[in-house]
Formats: structure tokens, sequence, C-alpha cells
């Protein structure tokens, strides 16, 4: 749904954006079902997560880069908040600008070094970019915290009126959950997203047509920095403690999986991965060891059985089920969606 | 000076166990473009299958040759099982790899705890150069790898299997048309570079107590040697290995042992810059159709 301009599908492309604003209206009444406090906060971080998802949908989903050290990127943003809060009184609402917009340097000091090696380094340079960050972070002095971090008092006013509840704080996780969605829906449609795609499927024919390929591969990572800035923010604010190895390798491969799990290239996946990943443990009452090893079991099945991801993988089932039942004319909404990202990886 | 030189016996005590895994990674990498993660967990595994046996009572040297037969079945059911399935898409294999690493590391915490295992050391002596204390157990470390990797390199330059292998890794088509069985082969690689992970597990936990998290770091420095070398060039590993281990050992000698872990990863980024192939020029992996 989201290549629509590849589909004789006739439906606009704001018809793609409609489950995703769906599930989005839906995540808003979750407050009036009175959840316990232990949902509300896990909801939080799962949108916090999202947020950061839908900058690494942007970048593996449609230009085919996947970055191993995004969780220091949303480092960055979370360590921009507190120092900023800390020395200079700066509080929510100018950090995520400010934030985000750091991120975004990092990402694009980082990307440029990276991407003038090929796809399978690249990843590893992330990673030790990654991990670099860490390092730093860890041995900064009182400037970062060292390893016991930064602490962050200042209050997350809306309106005026005090936000840092769970509740209101949740209604500003999820309007930038809703903004993120519709920014990558945005990008997704705009011949700038078309130009991304085009890089991921043949690199080669890409450069050929007079793509700036190095510099929209950048730009791309940019853009993804972009996002984990505010995710960072956010994340600061709400845990109002913060230290190196909440951003070291392993965040990163969570963020990963959780992109992987829910598909990368669909609108709606971001959010169920991060609601997935977050919830799953919860549902199933399972330990923190014992919800890792399901995880990491996930993401091989996943991998292995369903290479787009859960949700193209069940919207491809339903697609069979229904031609199954009225003949192989009958053409679902999902059918859009699953050629623009039926390209195997 | 003396401390000097003891600090890089030590650089190169920890860079041999780390070029065991680059010359792992390197291989499986040249052959079947999987970056494959999870080695360092294969090499966490070795460490925690050596400290169970000599639990039970077992001396060193099988339980070090107890853990490199089990690393090496594990890799064989790991290859058969899951990467055989992502040869065509090395991206998926990648990814798979890192799954495994979560399962590997928190199956380990599920049955022996997080906390580090250690053993006593296998040899104890102490030798007294002129001033220079040098531990027998370093020395034991760098002779095993360097006769490891000396072996392993013979087989791939010398024997007519080492001949076939290479043909595979520079074209794994042509290589099937001359009736080379590549599948095989690399199921073969699997077990070799896990057999390199699980004696380089052994040899871990010889010199250092070890944890279930120990794999992650390990990996990440047998990869950045592994890439300063060139993907998929053995002797770029061994060389990469060499200059990380005098790199860290100088500068744990003059008092910057902090910063040890980020040389790897500087190094790496430093070298990738100025030769985006590594310094031997690597191979970028089979040709895909």
């Amino acid at each position: 749904m989201k290549a629509s301009h590849t589909m004789k599908n006739r439906a606009s492309p704001f018809a793609s954006l409609l489950p995703a604003l769906l599930v989005i209206g839906v995540l808003v009444l979750v407050p009036a079902l009175g959840p316990s406090n232990r949902t509300l906060s896990l909801a939080i971080s799962a949108g916090i997560n999202i947020v950061a998802l839908y900058g690494l949908a942007v970048l593996f989903g449609q230009t085919g880069i996947l970055s191993m050290g995004h969780a220091a990127l949303v480092g960055v943003g979370a360590y921009v908040a507190a120092i900023l809060a800390r020395d200079a009184g700066i509080g929510f609402w100018v950090a995520l600008p400010l934030g985000s917009l750091l991120a975004a340097v990092a990402a694009a000091i980082v990307g440029v070094p990276s991407l003038r090696v090929s796809g399978h380094h690249f990843v590893i340079m992330t990673f030790a970019f990654g991990q670099l960050l860490a390092i730093v972070l860890t041995n900064g002095g009182d400037f970062t915290g060292a390893a016991t971090g930064l602490d962050l008092q200042l209050p997350v006013t809306w309106f005026g009126r005090d936000a840092g509840e769970l509740v209101p704080y949740y209604f500003i996780v999820v309007a930038f959950v809703a903004i993120s969605a519709i920014a990558s829906w945005a990008i997704i449609n705009s011949s700038y997203g078309r130009t991304l795609r085009a890089i991921r499927e043949n690199e080669k024919l890409a450069a050929s047509l007079g793509i700036n390929v190095g510099r929209h591969k950048i730009g791309a990572f940019v853009v993804s920095g972009l996002f984990a800035g505010v995710s960072g923010v956010l994340l600061a604010y709400f845990f109002r403690h913060i230290s190196p190895n909440q951003f070291s390798s392993f965040p990163s491969i969570y963020l990963a999986l959780m992109v992987m799990i829910g598909g990368a290239r669909l609108l709606l996946g971001p959010i169920a991965g991060g609601i997935l990943v977050s919830f799953l443990p919860e549902m199933l009452n399972l330990d923190p060891v014992e919800s890792r090893i399901l995880y990491g079991v996930c993401l091989i099945a996943v991998i292995l059985l369903l290479p787009n991801g859960l949700i193209a993988g069940l919207l491809q089932g339903l697609q069979a089920i229904v031609k199954a039942a009225f003949g192989s004319r009958a053409e679902t909404p999902a059918a859009g969606a699953n050629n623009a990202s039926g390209a195997r990886r | 000076m003396d401390i000097l030189i003891q600090q890089v016996l030590n650089g190169l005590s920890i860079a041999s166990v780390i070029t065991l895994i680059a010359v792992g990674v390197t291989l499986i990498f040249g052959l079947t473009g999987i970056i494959n993660f999870a080695h360092g967990e294969f090499l966490m595994v070795g460490s925690i299958v050596t400290w169970i046996a000599v639990q039970q009572g077992i001396p060193f040297l099988p339980a070090m040759l107890i853990a490199i037969l089990v690393v090496a079945v594990m890799g064989f059911a790991l290859e058969r099982g899951l990467f055989q399935f992502t040869l065509t898409r090395p991206t998926n294999g990648f990814i798979v790899s890192l799954g495994l690493i979560i399962v590997l590391q928190h199956v380990v915490i599920l049955f022996f705890g997080p906390n580090q295992k250690s053993i006593p050391r296998p040899l104890s002596g102490v030798w007294d150069v002129s001033g220079v204390r040098i531990a027998s157990v370093r020395v034991m470390v760098i002779l095993v790898t360097i006769a490891v990797v000396a072996m392993t390199f013979v087989m791939i330059t010398r024997s007519r299997y080492g001949r076939a292998l290479r043909a595979a890794v520079e074209d794994r088509d042509t290589a099937a048309l001359m009736g080379i069985p590549v599948r095989r082969y690399i199921t073969g690689v699997f077990v070799l570079g896990s057999a390199l992970a699980g004696l380089g597990g052994a040899l871990l936990i010889a010199l250092f107590p070890v944890t279930p998290f120990t794999g992650g770091t390990m990996v990440m420095k047998g990869f950045a040697v592994a890439l300063m070398g060139g993907l998929g060039n053995l002797t770029g590993a061994v060389v990469a290995g060499l200059i990380l281990g005098i790199v860290e050992g100088f500068s744990a000698g003059y008092g910057f042992s902090e910063w040890t872990d980020a040389y790897s990863f500087g190094l790496m980024i430093l070298v990738l810059l100025i030769k985006p192939n590594g310094l031997f020029g690597g191979t970028s992996g089979p040709k895909m159709a």
C-alpha cells in the first residue's frame, strides 16, 4: 500500500495512513480503560521505542541499510536533554528539537566515514561507533556522569500544567508516535522515499540514473537520527536517570529486533514490533531471562519463516485465505503492501 | 621497560584469543558472506564448557578438547539447522546470528547464572627473565594460538582441501561446476570456525574470569581485527591481531587501560577510512547471482 505508485491500485496514498491512525486512535483511548501503572509505564517505554523504530524503518525498510548502533543515537538525544537541563536549565520542549538535531549531526558524523565502506562493513561500523559512544560516555568524567550516568530533575510541563505523571506523559508519547508515523508516511509516499527504495533495490541502477547514492544514504541515516534524538529526549524525561549501558550494543540489537519482528517496510510495523516486544513477556508471565530467550527465538523464526516481518506475514496469510475463499480475483488492500515488500532482501 | 614488556605480552595473549575468533569469522564470511556475530557466543560457550569440565575434576587439557568438540558440534548443528537457509541472503544470516547471541547468552544465564566464572590457572609458573616476570600461562596461550593458526594456514594454502576451499571462496558457482562439494565445504568451515572459537574460549578462561557477556566484546574485537586485515583474508586477520595486541599492550603499559576497549574500534575505523578493504584487501564475500 505504501508503494501505491507502482500499483494499479486506485486507492489514494491516504488510504495507507488510515490503519496506522486507527491504531493510534485506539492507543489514545487506553488510559480510559484504567490500566495499572505497570501497564502504562510499559506502554510509555514501548512508545518511546516506537519513535526510534520509525527512524530505523526509514533507514532499513526503505533504504535497505541496517544500523546496529541506533541506540547510541537515542543516547545522544538523552544525554543532550540531561546535560542541557543540568547546565543550562533548559527544559523538555526546547531539548526536544535540540536533542533531535544533535542526534542527526551525530548520525552524519558516523555516516560519512561509515558509508565509505560497503554494505556488510557498514553494519559493523555502526556497531563499533555505538560501542565507542558507550566507552566515551563511561570515561567522560563528571560531564557525562561516568558509568553511573546522569539524573534529570526538571519537570515536564504541558500548557502550563505538570505533565510528568504517567497519564499525561503517555499522551505526549502517543502524540510523538503519531507524528513519527505521519512523518514516515510522508517520506514513504514522497519522491524522496521512491529514491531511497530505488537505492535499496538496485544501488548500481540508481546511481546510473543520476541518483547520488552516497548522499542519499547519509541523508537517510541523518533522518533516522532525527527520530532517534526525539526518542532519546522522551526516554531521558521518562526514566529520569540515564547511564551508558542503556545505549550500548544490546539495546541496539533489541531495536533492530523490534523493527524486524514488526516488519520494517510497513507503516504499522514499528508500532507492532514495539508493542509486541514490550508486552509479550508480560502477557506470558516470563522472567527477563526467559523473555530474552523468547525474543531471540522469535527473531530467528521471523527471519527464516516470515522475512518481511510479522504484520506482512499475517497480511499474506490473510490474503491467501481470502483468495482461497473467493477465488483468485479477490484483491485486498494488503495486496499492495505485499507487492511493495515482496521483493526479498 | 620491564613493565612494558609484560604488558605487551599480556596484550598479545588476549590478542591471541581475538585472532582465533577473527580467523573463524573471516573464513565463514569469505565463503558464505554471512557476518556471524554469534561467533563470540561460541567462544563464551567454549569457556563455560571448559569451566564445567574443570569443575568436574577434569584436567585443563582434556577440558579444552571437550570444549573444542562441544562447540564444533554446536557449530555443525547451527549451520545445518539455521544458517544453511540463509545462504542466498547473507543479511538474514547476520540477523539470525543476532538472535542467536541473545538466545545463547541467556540460556547460559538461565542454567549457570550471570556471575563470572573462573578456573584455577592450568599453569601457575611465573618465569623471571632478568627482572621481567612472565606468566607461563600467557606464553602457553600465545604458543597454542601460533601453532593452531599456523596449522590452519598450512591446511588452507597447501592441502588440496584448502585449494578447493579457496576456489570456492573465489567463485562459488564455478567451483561447484568443477566438482567441489561447496555445501559440504560451507558446513566444514562453520565447524572449523566453531572449533577455533571453542579453543579460544578455553584459552580465555585460562587467562581471565568469564561472564556470559564476554562474547559480545570479544566478537566485536574479532570483527575489528578481521575488518582491519580485510574480511575474508586469513593473513590479514593474523597481522591485524598482532597489531591490536601490541597497541593494547603499550597503552596498558603507559597507563591508559580504561580506554583499552576503544582501541580496537578506533583502529578499525581509522584503517577502514584509509583503506576501505582493510590492510591486506579482503573479499567482498561470495558473488551473488
